[in-house]
């Protein structure tokens, strides 16, 4: 049982967000992001992050004042029980929908790229399975097996990205400002649920060694993630060029394009295996984190029953489109709701704070 | 307790040892007959294509040294279907395995079909088959594409996989054909702004065909003969918005290739004419490309101003004149030689594009790009007519590396 008392270090922390926020540059995000803005699609992270860093670092404040408390402790502790748990809720909903079409999403690619024959439904269900079982496992295992790949991760996407350069050119980039400044604002507060993840995040909290790793830990994978999704998505504008906006996932397009000289032509499955293993930790963690949302909401201790059942029902749900049009139209939707939804809570939860003055009594409590 | 744990889990590993397998993907390879090549030909029925099969046979080669089966290397099917997607069931009423376009390494179009409007709408589909990878080259052939694939019998490369390898990464490397995989091909149709170049291949040779320097040839224009097979390689098919126009020399293609930074071309070997004597022979040279090219433009004016400096490094094989290279002189009267020559090459060139072609074949669009700040301003430049009135300068920048040994004139008898 020392195991179950020993809390996650900042190292399974940032790995955790990494893998969490930095498989949307391997799925249909690029393609979303330049059918907007066209070749300017590489500053929408950038610009995202800018915009959201604000409510994101007025969120952790107030998050912060409490020790071992999550989102939605601290959500119903500042906006009162009704209220905080409608909010709670709210955030429960958006985010089940999220894991139904992110997870159909990724059983689609599995599904189109390499395993054609397959039925969806057999697919769908394997991937929710070895999640639940991940999930159920609680979140320190979750954690060890995230610090255990995301070296791969990272360094499996960057040769994936590097192997791509000699049949990409720069100049793909230009005209500089792409459909004019105006649309990408526009666009990259659309782009704002790119950094969703963060939000949940806060979810794992308690879990966390020390307010300083929480703090510091938050801020590396931010920055990285910024990095990483800005830098994917100029890649592909190199590689792909206009042709991005007719490609639904250029991350598997680009692994099937490249090769290791003429004697390695075809070397997608290398790739394929390391993503595959980090699609699982993604929804392993975002499993988890409904799991706990939903036991919040309705008292329930032993969350580890709940998960099993959540992710059948989010299999039902992520079930019913047909085809992945349908998954894509609804989950354009879900996006331009997320971004504000969340940011306009982080903001409210900060002034609720402040309002009622948890900002002095924290101070008073530290002078003490 | 702890034995029936262990039991529990090592069955849990024997199930999950049946996963492996991939479910409803299960292949087995000895089921499998790979496409190595696919012909694309204009059917006599109205609607359909003609689809040419080229299988290649797993078995031949794969074993080392000798007691490898006796069986042919290669099957050839040509029948007419609606696509080449429904095309592979169709296969099996003759084929006995499963075809699989997993190996496709190269689709060869004949030319009457390239030229028809239905032609993009057939190449599309291959974005639809995820079998099919974009790094796939397509090739256009003078002939029917059914033909050329029963033509095509090499002597020493059996395999048609690795015959089709071998022929086109040594032709883009010497610039002799360009390097056209279905991934630039889409690429430039959606950009819209630039045309593509396809290799132009032929699996018969021309009757009489004149003799030419180097590379001016088209592709059945190289008058070879020996024990040999006929098919050549050599020149491009230029298209534009993905159906073909018209057609590049061996010479225009190099030229193309080295203005292309985007191609892998190594040494180019030419012949440079002599400018010591009009009555010997050429200088044989090899060129190298180790540099980007510099494109400067000068778009705001009403007729457009574009400088390409192209940096060579150039070494010198052949020393037919006998010229001592030690003389600065000699030197420098070389050198200019092979700019001018390669000026007027290149500068005839765009002038063919801008007359004949009516656009340029490689992404020089993409260099304009640069002076525009919004997407908006760029089409409102268009691209496609600015071109077309362009002033375009190139300017070589060669550097010698290397004369050659010095020849010292043999003594002649009894002189």
């Amino acid at each position: 049982m020392v195991l179950q008392q020993r809390k996650l270090g900042i190292r399974e922390y940032v790995s955790i967000s990494i893998l969490m926020a930095g498989a949307k540059a391997t799925e249909d995000t690029p393609t979303m992001l330049y059918k907007g803005v066209q070749n300017a699609a590489w500053m929408i992270p950038i610009l995202a992050a800018g915009i959201f860093f604000i409510p994101f670092l007025l969120l952790n404040k107030t998050l912060l004042l409490y020790q071992n408390k999550d989102l939605f402790s601290v959500i119903v502790k500042l906006l009162g029980k009704y209220i905080g748990t409608c909010v709670c809720l709210l955030i429960f909903l958006i985010s089940s929908i999220g894991i139904s079409f992110d997870t159909r999403t990724y059983t689609n690619i599995v599904r189109t790229f390499y395993f054609p024959t397959t039925p969806t439904f057999v697919i769908y269900a394997i991937l929710m399975a070895v999640c639940a079982y991940g999930a159920k496992k609680g979140i320190h295992h979750i954690g060890s097996v995230s610090y255990l790949i995301i070296f791969y991760f990272v360094i499996f996407f960057c040769i994936a990205l590097m192997l791509s350069a000699q049949s990409s050119s720069i100049r793909a980039m230009f005209p500089i400002l792409g459909p004019g400044p105006f649309k990408i604002i526009k666009d990259s507060v659309r782009g704002l649920s790119l950094f969703a993840d963060f939000f949940l995040l806060t979810m794992i909290i308690p879990f966390i060694r020390s307010r300083k790793e929480v703090r510091k830990g938050t801020w590396i994978s931010y920055l990285f993630i910024t990095f990483q999704l800005s830098v994917a998505v100029l890649v592909y504008i190199c590689l792909f060029d206009t042709s991005l906006g007719t490609i639904g996932y250029p991350f598997h397009t680009l692994i099937r394009f490249i090769s290791l000289g003429s004697y390695l032509p075809n070397v997608e499955i290398i790739f394929f295996v390391i993503w595959i293993l980090s699609a699982f930790i993604r929804f392993t963690v975002f499993l988890y984190i409904n799991g706990m949302m939903f036991g919040h909401i309705f008292k329930i201790k032993d969350i580890e029953y709940l998960i099993p059942a959540l992710a059948m029902i989010y299999l039902l749900i992520g079930s019913m489109p047909e085809s992945s049009i349908e998954i894509a139209q609804s989950k354009l939707v879900v996006i331009a709701a997320v971004g504000p939804v969340f940011t306009i809570i982080s903001v409210i939860l900060w002034l609720a704070a402040v309002l009622r003055g948890e900002f002095k009594h924290a101070k008073n409590r530290n002078s003490m | 307790m702890q034995k029936t744990g262990i039991v529990c889990k090592g069955l849990l590993f024997l199930v999950v040892v049946c996963l492996l397998t991939g479910c409803w993907d299960r292949k087995e390879l000895e089921d499998r007959s790979y496409v190595i090549g696919l012909g694309i030909d204009k059917s006599e029925h109205k609607g359909e294509i003609k689809v040419t099969m080229l299988l290649a046979n797993p078995e031949v080669g794969s074993m080392q040294g000798g007691g490898g089966s006796t069986e042919k290397p290669r099957e050839v099917i040509s029948f007419d279907v609606n696509d080449f997607i429904a095309a592979k069931g169709t296969a099996n009423a003759i084929i006995s395995r499963k075809i699989s376009y997993e190996f496709l390494r190269i689709i060869i179009v004949s030319e009457a079909y390239a030229k028809e409007k239905r032609f993009v709408n057939t190449i599309m589909d291959t974005q639809m088959d995820k079998e099919i990878r974009q790094n796939t080259y397509l090739a256009v052939s003078k002939e029917n594409a059914s033909d050329y694939f029963l033509e095509n019998k090499p002597k020493m490369e059996t395999r048609p996989h690795k015959y089709f390898q071998y022929m086109v990464d040594h032709g883009i490397e010497n610039g002799m054909i360009p390097d056209s995989t279905l991934f630039r091909y889409f690429k430039t149709l959606e950009r819209g702004t630039d045309l593509y170049l396809a290799m132009y291949t032929t699996a018969k040779k021309d009757k009489n065909p004149k003799s030419r320097t180097e590379d001016e040839y088209m592709a059945g224009e190289v008058n070879a003969s020996g024990e040999l097979d006929d098919t050549q390689f050599i020149g491009s098919a230029v298209f534009k918005n993905g159906v073909m126009i018209n057609k590049l020399s061996g010479r225009e293609t190099r030229i193309v290739n080295i203005l292309d930074d985007t191609t892998d071309i190594k040494d180019i070997l030419v012949d440079f004419p002599n400018p010591f004597s009009n009555k010997e022979r050429n200088f044989a040279a090899r060129i190298m490309k180790r540099e980007n090219n510099k494109v400067k433009m000068n778009l705001k004016r009403n007729k457009p101003q574009i400088i390409i400096t192209i940096p060579l490094k150039v070494e010198i094989m052949t020393n037919p004149s006998m010229v001592v290279f030690a003389s600065e002189k000699n030197r420098r009267i070389i050198k200019q030689r092979i700019i001018s020559e390669l000026k007027v090459l290149n500068e005839k060139f765009f002038r063919k594009s801008q007359q004949e072609l009516k656009g340029v074949p490689y992404p020089l669009p993409l260099y304009a790009r640069r002076y525009f700040l919004t997407i908006q301003e760029f089409e409102k430049f268009n691209w496609g007519k600015s071109f077309l009135k362009a002033d375009i300068i190139v300017k070589p920048e060669v550097e010698i590396i290397d004369y050659g040994k010095q020849p010292t004139k043999p003594l002649k008898v009894g002189g």
